[in-house]
C-alpha cells in the first residue's frame, strides 16, 4: 500500500476537495453555491482519476527530444488512458456548469429568489 | 417542514456524513490488493505509448509497472523503441500520446463530447434566448487603455489559441484548450467595449461547419479504411508538424467548434449592456 500511496499528497487533495464539495452541498440552500459545490466535488474527481494513474517516478506520455517513454523495456511513462478521460470529463463538466448557471438565472427571474426553501415555499 | 431543525444541527450532520465519506474511501483503499500486488499489467492503456496496439498485446503478461524489481517487457517479441524526430510509418505518428488516444484510438468518444458540449450550448442558448434584463448601468466606462489594450491582447490571443490547437499533437492542450483560450479573448473583447457583441450568425454557421467537417473526416475513413473515424493520411514521422495524419485536421475543427460555442455561450450568459 505504501508504494501505491507515494502520491498520498494528490489523493489526500482530491479526497478534501470531494469532501469540501459534498459539504458545501449539503449545507447550502442557495443554488448558486450547490452549483459552486458541484464544481468542485468535479475537481476533485479528476484530480484523483489522474492521481491513480500517476508515479512519483513516472514521466509525461509525450515524445520529446530528451523526453524517452520506453527505456530498457520498461514502460516509464504515466498511464495516459485516465488524462484523455479526464479531458473529457474537464470539457463536459465546463458544459453542465453553463447550462446549470443559465437554469438558475431563469429560477431567480421566476421566483426573485435562489433560495430553495423559499422556492419551495411559493410553490404551494 | 424541516425549516425549524437548528443549522447547527445541520452542519454536524454534513461534517458526519462528508467524514464518513472519507473515512470509507480511505479503509476501502486500504482493503485493496498492496501496490505490488495490483496487476496494473492488464490494461492496455499504458502500452499506447508503444504506438502498435498488437504488438504491446503480446507483451503483456510480462510488463511491470515501477516496481522495484521490475521485469522488462518480454524479449522474444520484437520491438523497435521510438526515438524522437526519427520513427516514421508508426500505427499513430502524434508525439502526445494523450491526443493520440482522444482522437485516433477513442475518436467516436471524442465525438460523443463534442456532441454533449454542443447540446450544453444549445441549450444555454435556449434557455437565455431573447433576454432583455434590467441591469444597472456600468459604473465605469471602459477606458481608452482598456479599449485599445483589450483589441492588442485578443490578436496575440487568438494566435496563441490558434497555435495551440494546430500544435495538439505535439505539444501539451489541442482542441479544447485552444478553444477555450480564444474565447476567453473573446471575453477580453467583452470587457473592453460597451455594447460588443459578436457576429451570432456568423458563430453558428462556424460552429455548425467545423462540426460538420469532423463528421466528414469520419465518413472519409469509413470510405477509405473501412470503419469510422479511421486515420486515412500518412502518419508521417514523429514530432514533425505535418504528422500524425488526421490528428491535426480533427483538432482544426474541434478547436474551431469549441472557440465558437464558448464564445457563444460567453455572449449568451454576458448581461446585455442596453441603454436603460
Amino acid at each position: 500500500m505504501v508504494d501505491f500511496l507515494q502520491n498520498w499528497v494528490y489523493l489526500t487533495g482530491s479526497m478534501a476537495l470531494i469532501g469540501i464539495g459534498l459539504y458545501i452541498v449539503l449545507t447550502n440552500t442557495n443554488i448558486f453555491r450547490i452549483i459552486v459545490g458541484l464544481n468542485i466535488i468535479d475537481s476533485g474527481t479528476n484530480l484523483f482519476i489522474v492521481t491513480i494513474a500517476w508515479h512519483p517516478k513516472s514521466v509525461m506520455p509525450i515524445y520529446t527530444a530528451t523526453n524517452n517513454l520506453v527505456v530498457n523495456g520498461h514502460v516509464i511513462a504515466a498511464d495516459p488512458l485516465p488524462q484523455s478521460l479526464v479531458l473529457t470529463a474537464i470539457v463536459i463538466g465546463l458544459g453542465t456548469t453553463a447550462l446549470a448557471l443559465a437554469i438558475a438565472v431563469k429560477i431567480y427571474q421566476k421566483y426573485g429568489t435562489l433560495d430553495v426553501r423559499k422556492i419551495k415555499e411559493e410553490d404551494r | 417542514m424541516m425549516s425549524d431543525t437548528p443549522e447547527i444541527v445541520k452542519k454536524v450532520f454534513a461534517i458526519f456524513v462528508v467524514g464518513i465519506f472519507i473515512v470509507g474511501f480511505f479503509v476501502t483503499f486500504t482493503q485493496m490488493p498492496k501496490g505490488n500486488e495490483v496487476n496494473v499489467n492488464d490494461t492496455v492503456s499504458r502500452f499506447y505509448v508503444m504506438k502498435d496496439v498488437d504488438q504491446a498485446t503480446q507483451m503483456l503478461d510480462k510488463g511491470t509497472y515501477f516496481n522495484k524489481d521490475m521485469v522488462p517487457l518480454r524479449n522474444d517479441v520484437p520491438y523497435t523503441p521510438i526515438t524522437f524526430g526519427k520513427s516514421s510509418n508508426l500505427e499513430d505518428g502524434a508525439a502526445n500520446v494523450v491526443t493520440s488516444i482522444v482522437v485516433d484510438y477513442r475518436g467516436f468518444d471524442t465525438l460523443g463530447e463534442v456532441t454533449v458540449l454542443f447540446l450544453a450550448a444549445s441549450g444555454v442558448m435556449l434557455v437565455l434566448h431573447g433576454e432583455k434584463r434590467k441591469v444597472p448601468k456600468k459604473k465605469t466606462e471602459p477606458s481608452e487603455i482598456m479599449y485599445v489594450g483589450t483589441r492588442i491582447a485578443f490578436a496575440v490571443i487568438f494566435l496563441f489559441g490558434i497555435y495551440v490547437f494546430i500544435h495538439g499533437h505535439l505539444t501539451p492542450g489541442g482542441g479544447f484548450p485552444g478553444g477555450a483560450i480564444i474565447a476567453s479573448g473573446i471575453l477580453g473583447l467583452f470587457l473592453g467595449r460597451k455594447g460588443y457583441s459578436p457576429n451570432k450568425a456568423g458563430l453558428t454557421v462556424f460552429e455548425s461547419l467545423s462540426g460538420m467537417a469532423y463528421v466528414i473526416i469520419g465518413i472519409i475513413g469509413l470510405v477509405a479504411e473501412k470503419s469510422f473515424l479511421a486515420n486515412f493520411l500518412p502518419t508521417g514521422t514523429i514530432g514533425d508538424l505535418f504528422s500524425a495524419g488526421f490528428i491535426a485536421l480533427i483538432y482544426i475543427a474541434i478547436g474551431m467548434k469549441v472557440g465558437s460555442e464558448l464564445s457563444a455561450v460567453t455572449n449568451a450568459m454576458i448581461v446585455d449592456t442596453e441603454e436603460d
